[in-house]
């Protein structure tokens, strides 16, 4: 069996600190930084600094900005684990190099929505004791928390923790400034072959219970809005499988961006090939066929036969204050299916392409999160209020800056600390001396 | 041992998880304001833990060692 052999350093550019790194931490940072400081000024000052006001009364919404992005993040999770564990239960072993970075995605993004959460409640604090005292199982909410925050964050933590034991166990045999640190994440891992063995049943039996946890979850979220009766534009049945399914896609987007920038970063051959981002292509465009149906559905129901309000809602999507959004965020989703579907059909994927659709796709989602989101509140009352409005204040787009910089600082410090990309199994790291 | 701890954390994961749902949390079905809270506080912080302790079982089975320790 051939040996890879390391004489430079570790493995995958693991602690390999360069100019462009350190600069890229610096500028995460610096984000970070401004959004803390936003953040301080609304739990400070209140939430009346936002943008978001009371529904009806006030004519405003109290689910903006933040609310947006809980679900685009929580969104973005779903596709990551769900490649992680399809590639582990089936053994696509070409499509092993996604696995890591795909488990990374979905931690990351689970932790962003959750702080997003946070930065939504005016006292965190509060809001987070009295839900684990007071909360209704009946709710959606407790749903989205146990669910999603709890167990599927949990779960994912679990999971990328098992799967990076070996790789960690692999570099601690050699001399470095964290040898301490992969020693402490391979937690005595030696890989023999009853390890192997015990790693294999456990991981597979993991995928197994996260898989249709992953659905209950999302589904869930969805439900948030869909259950929710007194809501035109939210109640609908099909909120539940288009949450699930746009989530698909827009983690997916992501991941073939990912895959994209650690591809031309570690500058060598790791497996990132055409067939890997042909693959992730495939999939999200199957995920998008299936949007883009769920979505002319749901606006052929409400503008054939949907009630007063329902229209209104509607209306203000295509043709009014929110037209913009919805047509700009039908374009993003709409015509990187098209690119899709000709790559496809000339069967020849071109990375750069894929790209520019992941991008887009992930705009046209957070487009879309918006509009599930704000619409119903200012232009969906049963009871007789004016219209409202909704316009994030700097402080919102802030806070979301530095949670996406944040979501980049941690994966870019997590490539330094193990490989991005798993080890093939005839890698070995062997020591300087 | 390691295994009869682990499949142990699963069913102590789940009984806490029904028990919690079912039992010490706000009634189901019933939709008065009277029903509105928990029967037993902090209900819900069960159930989470009980989650956690399911999926934490597969940390048990894979991390402690044999009792022959590893092969």
């Amino acid at each position: 069996m051939a040996t890879a052999t390391y004489e430079s350093g570790l493995p995958r550019g693991v602690g390999r600190l360069t100019r462009g790194w350190v600069l890229f931490v610096i500028a995460m940072a610096a984000v970070c930084g401004l959004g803390w400081y936003a953040y301080v000024r609304e739990y400070t000052e209140g939430m009346t600094i936002t943008g978001m006001r009371n529904v009806g009364t006030m004519g405003g919404a109290t689910w903006g900005l933040y609310i947006t992005f809980v679900v685009y993040f929580i969104g973005v999770s779903f596709a990551g684990i769900a490649v992680a564990v399809v590639i582990r239960l089936f053994n696509l072993e070409k499509l092993r190099p996604l696995a890591r970075m795909a488990e990374v995605l979905t931690v990351v993004s689970l932790l962003l929505g959750a702080i997003a959460i946070v930065a939504d409640l005016g006292q965190p604090f509060r809001g987070i004791i009295n839900l684990f005292r007071y909360a209704r199982p009946q709710s959606p909410f407790f749903g989205t928390f146990t669910m999603v925050i709890a167990g599927y964050l949990f779960a994912s933590l679990v999971y990328l923790w098992l799967t990076s034991r070996r790789d960690a166990a692999l570099l601690a045999k050699q001399e470095s400034r964290m040898r301490w640190l992969h020693r402490f994440v391979a937690a005595g891992y030696t890989d023999t072959p009853v390890e192997r063995e015990r790693h294999s049943r456990a991981t597979f039996w993991l995928a197994i219970c996260i898989l249709p946890m992953l659905v209950v979850a999302h589904s869930t979220l969805g439900f948030v809005f869909g259950l929710q009766v007194g809501r035109p534009g939210w109640y609908s049945a099909l909120q539940a499988p288009a949450f699930v399914v746009l989530a698909g896609v827009s983690g997916t987007g992501l991941l073939i961006v990912l895959a994209a920038i650690v591809r031309k970063m570690l500058n060598r051959d790791v497996g990132l090939n055409t067939y890997v981002f042909g693959w992730l292509g495939r999939f999200m465009m199957v995920l998008l066929i299936v949007y883009v149906y769920f979505m002319v559905t749901e606006l052929a129901t409400a503008t054939y036969a949907g009630s007063e309000r329902e229209l209104q809602v509607t209306r203000e999507m295509l043709r009014g204050e929110y037209s913009w959004i919805f047509w700009t965020s039908v374009a993003l989703l709409v015509l990187p299916l098209a690119s899709l579907l000709f790559q496809a059909i000339k069967r020849n994927w071109s990375v750069p392409w894929l790209i520019v659709s992941g991008i887009a796709v992930n705009l046209g989602a957070i487009g879309k999160r918006y509009l599930i989101a704000v619409p119903s509140q200012t232009h969906g009352q049963l009871l007789p209020y004016n219209d409202g409005s909704y316009t994030p204040s700097w402080i919102e787009f802030a806070v979301v800056a530095s949670l996406m910089a944040f979501g980049a600082l941690i994966i870019g410090v997590f490539m330094k600390v193990l490989p991005i990309v798993e080890l093939e199994p005839e890698e070995e790291v062997v020591s300087h001396a | 041992m390691r295994r009869g701890l682990a499949i142990g954390m699963i069913i102590v994961g789940i009984a806490l998880m029904v028990i919690s749902y079912f039992g010490l949390a706000a009634p189901w079905g019933a939709d008065s304001v009277a029903n509105s809270d928990p029967r037993l506080q902090f209900a819900p912080l069960l159930f989470v833990l009980g989650v956690m302790m399911a999926f934490g079982s597969a940390l048990v089975y894979e991390m402690l060692p044999d009792k022959s320790g590893p092969k």
